[in-house]
C-alpha cells in the first residue's frame, strides 16, 4: 500500500493554503496516511474493501464545464461541479462557505476528507427560523481526462425550534473519480430537518458519503436516502440522539445498478433516555449487483425508555444478486423498547399468479409488485417532483394508479 | 363454450385427474361436488393455468380455442375468472390498482381503450354496493387486512366488475357465515345470463340454495362418476358420498 499519490496531491494543494489551515489539514493527512484506506479488516468495512484505492492516482479535480441535472420547482439550488460552487445555476450562493473547519473525525476516511475538503453548504438558522423553501445541493462529479478526487464538506445547524428541507443529491458522469462528501448535522432543541439524499453515481466511480447528525433535546431528523446509480459507493449515516425527546425516522431504497457495489451503513446511538428512532430500509438487487446494508443501533447505560425500530428487506431479482443485512444491536439498559427484523426473499409468485389470473401480463404483474416495494420508502419523500422523478428513474413509477375513492 | 374431454393432470407427480370430461354451454350453472382429494380444485387450477399443473393428457376448448395452449393471463382476457379458495393478500397493491390494471388489460387484448378513471371509479362504486364492500376499503392492499369473508365477497366484486362469460367458483362458500354466503350468491346471480356460465366448486349443497344449478356433478377419483339436476346436490347431502364410492 503506497498512497504514495495522495501525498503527493496535497503538498501541491497545501502550497496554496494560508498556514493556520495548512498544519491542521497536514495532520489530517498524517492521520490518514498512518491508518490508511480501511481494510476488510476492520469491522466496519467487512464488505467494502478500499484498499485497492491506495495505489491508484488522483489529483484534485479541476474545473468542470458543464453537467447537465433538472432543478427541483420550487426548490433553491445549490450548485457544486468537482466540489466547486456554480454560482451561475445556484440561487442561493449565500449558503457557501468556502471553508470549513474540521470537526475530530474519526476513521481514516473522514482524515482523507479533512486534509483536503474544500467547503460547501453551510446553513445556520436561528431560534425559530426556517427555511423559506427546499434546499436542493447537488454534488456533480465530472470526469477529466486523468482520474481526479473531489472532497468537500458540509454543515447544517439548526437552532431551537428552527426548520429546513435539505435534498442533497450525488451525481456523476464518466468514471475514474473519487468523491467523499461528509456532512455534519446539528439540531438545536424542537428543531426539524427533513433530509434527502439521493445517490446516482457512474460505473467505476467511487463515492464515500459521510452524514454525522447530533440531535438535541426534541428535535426531530426525517430522513430518506435512495440509492439507484452504480459504482463503489458507500454511505455511513451516522445519528446521536443526544437529549431526551430527540427522533429520527430513516427510510431507505436501493436498486444498485449492475455491477456495481452499494453499501450503507447507519449507526444510531441513543445516548440520552425518551428517544425514539425508526428505521426502514429496502431493497430491490439484480444480477451482479451487491448491496450491503449495516444497521447498528447502540443504547447507552442510562438511555432508559428507549424505542428503537429496525426494519430491512431485500428482494433479489437474480439468483446473482447479492445482498448482506445485518441488524447490530447493543444494548446498555434494560427498560428499552428494540425491535429489528431483516428479510431476504423474492418475488412472490404467488401474488405473480393471483395478478396474472386477473388478466394482468406477467411483466406488468412484477412491475406492480416492485412499485408497490418501493412504493413504502418513496411514499415519505415530501417533495412531489422529487418522488416521481425518482420513481421514474428506478422504473417504479406509478403510471396507471387510479385516484382514491373519498 | 367450454368443452373438456378426457382430462389427465399432475400436481406434484401425482396423477389427480384421470379422465374428466364436461361440457359447459353458454347459460349454464354446473356445480362440481366431491370428498376432499376428488380433484375439484385442481379442475378449477388447471382451468385458470396455474403454475404446478402438469396436464398429462386430454383437451380442454373454450369457444372453440385450444386453453391449454393460453398464458393464465390470456385465458383471463378471453374471458375465465376463477375466484380463489384462498385470495391472496398482495399489500402495497391496491384493490383499485388491481381492478383498473385487469379492466384494461382485456380492453387491450380486445383492442378497446383504456377505460376513462371517472367511468372505472363509478362503475366500481357501482359494483361494490352489490357486495356490500365499503368503496374506500379499495383504496387498501389487495385483500390487506381483509376478512375471511370480505376477502371471499372481494372476490365477487372482482367478478362483478369485470365481467367474465365463465366464471369458476373454487369453494368460495366455504368458510362463510350466511349473510356472507347469500351476498356471494347474489353477486353470482346478478351475472347469470344466457351468455354467460358458471362452474361451482363446492363441497357443500348449501349455496346451491340460493344459486340453482342446472347441472351437478359428482367427482371422485380424479373423474366424473355422476351427473344430474339440482336434486342430485340434494341426495349427496342426505347420503354423502359413500355410497357413490361403494358403486
Amino acid at each position: 500500500m503506497s498512497l504514495a499519490a495522495y501525498a503527493e496531491s496535497f503538498e501541491r494543494f497545501a502550497a496554496g493554503l494560508p498556514e493556520p489551515q495548512r498544519a491542521a489539514r497536514r495532520a489530517e493527512l498524517q492521520r490518514f496516511l498512518d491508518a490508511g484506506f480501511p481494510t476488510p479488516r476492520i469491522e466496519e468495512w467487512h464488505y467494502t474493501d478500499l484498499a485497492p484505492l491506495a495505489d491508484r492516482s488522483f489529483t484534485l479535480a479541476g474545473p468542470a464545464a458543464a453537467f447537465a441535472f433538472e432543478p427541483l420547482p420550487g426548490a433553491d439550488q445549490l450548485v457544486y461541479l468537482n466540489g466547486r460552487l456554480d454560482r451561475a445555476r445556484s440561487t442561493a450562493p449565500e449558503l457557501h462557505a468556502d471553508h470549513l473547519p474540521e470537526q475530530a473525525g474519526s476513521d481514516s476516511v473522514s482524515a482523507l476528507n479533512g486534509a483536503f475538503a474544500s467547503g460547501g453548504l453551510h446553513l445556520q438558522l436561528a431560534r425559530g427560523q426556517a427555511l423559506p423553501r427546499p434546499l436542493q445541493v447537488v454534488l456533480a462529479g465530472v470526469a477529466g481526462e486523468a482520474p481526479a478526487m473531489v472532497h468537500q464538506r458540509h454543515r447544517i445547524e439548526l437552532g431551537d425550534n428552527a426548520e429546513a428541507t435539505l435534498v442533497f443529491q450525488f451525481l456523476g458522469q464518466g468514471g475514474g473519480r473519487l468523491a467523499t462528501q461528509v456532512i455534519e448535522v446539528n439540531l438545536g432543541p424542537g428543531a426539524r430537518l427533513n433530509l434527502y439524499r439521493v445517490q446516482d453515481e457512474q460505473a467505476e466511480a467511487t463515492l464515500l458519503s459521510r452524514i454525522d447528525a447530533r440531535l438535541d433535546r426534541d428535535s426531530r431528523l426525517t430522513a430518506v436516502v435512495v440509492d439507484c446509480g452504480s459504482g463503489l459507493v458507500r454511505h455511513d449515516f451516522n445519528v446521536s440522539l443526544a437529549a431526551p425527546g430527540a427522533e429520527v425516522a430513516l427510510a431507505g431504497l436501493y436498486q444498485p445498478a449492475p455491477g456495481s457495489h452499494l453499501d450503507n451503513h447507519t449507526r444510531i446511538v441513543h445516548a440520552a433516555p425518551h428517544c425514539r428512532s425508526r428505521e426502514r430500509f429496502k431493497g430491490i438487487v439484480d444480477a451482479r449487483a451487491k448491496a450491503v446494508f449495516v444497521g447498528k443501533v447502540v443504547v447507552q447505560p442510562g438511555a432508559q425508555k428507549t424505542d428503537s425500530e429496525q426494519h430491512i428487506a431485500n428482494l433479489l431479482l437474480s439468483k446473482k444478486a447479492e445482498v448482506n443485512a445485518k441488524p447490530e444491536l447493543e444494548i446498555y439498559a434494560d427498560d428499552v423498547k428494540c425491535a429489528h427484523g431483516a428479510t431476504v426473499g423474492q418475488l412472490d409468485d404467488v401474488a405473480l399468479e393471483y395478478l396474472r389470473s386477473r388478466g394482468i401480463a406477467a411483466a406488468e404483474a412484477r412491475a406492480m409488485l416492485l412499485r408497490a416495494f418501493g412504493a413504502e420508502v418513496l411514499e415519505r419523500i415530501g417533495l412531489p417532483a422529487l418522488r416521481a422523478r425518482l420513481a421514474a428513474r428506478m422504473g417504479l413509477g406509478a403510471e396507471g394508479a387510479p385516484a382514491e375513492i373519498e | 363454450m367450454l368443452e373438456i374431454k378426457n382430462l389427465q393432470a399432475r400436481v406434484d407427480g401425482k396423477d389427480i385427474l384421470k379422465g374428466l370430461s364436461l361440457e359447459v354451454r353458454a347459460g349454464e350453472v354446473h356445480a362440481i361436488m366431491g370428498p376432499n382429494g376428488s380433484g375439484k380444485s385442481t379442475t378449477a387450477h388447471v382451468l385458470a393455468g396455474r403454475e404446478g399443473y402438469e396436464v398429462t393428457g386430454g383437451t380442454v376448448t373454450f369457444d372453440g380455442k385450444n386453453l391449454l395452449e393460453l398464458e393464465p393471463e390470456e385465458r383471463a382476457c378471453e374471458g375465465i375468472f376463477l375466484g380463489f379458495q384462498y385470495p391472496v393478500e398482495i399489500p402495497g397493491v391496491s384493490n383499485l390498482t388491481l381492478l383498473k390494471a385487469a379492466l384494461n388489460a382485456r380492453r387491450k387484448y380486445r383492442g378497446q381503450p383504456e377505460i376513462e378513471p371517472t367511468d372505472f371509479l363509478a362503475w366500481v362504486r357501482d359494483r361494490a354496493k352489490l357486495v356490500k364492500i365499503d368503496p374506500k376499503m379499495l383504496s387498501r392492499g389487495v385483500n390487506e387486512g381483509f376478512s375471511g369473508g370480505e376477502k371471499k365477497r372481494n372476490e365477487i366484486l372482482q367478478m362483478l366488475i369485470l365481467e367474465p362469460r365463465l366464471m369458476i367458483l373454487d369453494e368460495t362458500d366455504s368458510g362463510l357465515d350466511i349473510d356472507a354466503l347469500k351476498i356471494v350468491a347474489d353477486g353470482i346471480n346478478a351475472l347469470r345470463s344466457p351468455e354467460r356460465a358458471t362452474v361451482l366448486v363446492t363441497h357443500y349443497q348449501r349455496l346451491l340454495d340460493y344459486v340453482q344449478p342446472d347441472h351437478v356433478h359428482v367427482l371422485a377419483g380424479g373423474r366424473i362418476v355422476k351427473s344430474g339436476g339440482a336434486e342430485l346436490a340434494r341426495e349427496l347431502e342426505e347420503k354423502g358420498y359413500g355410497w357413490l364410492e361403494a358403486a
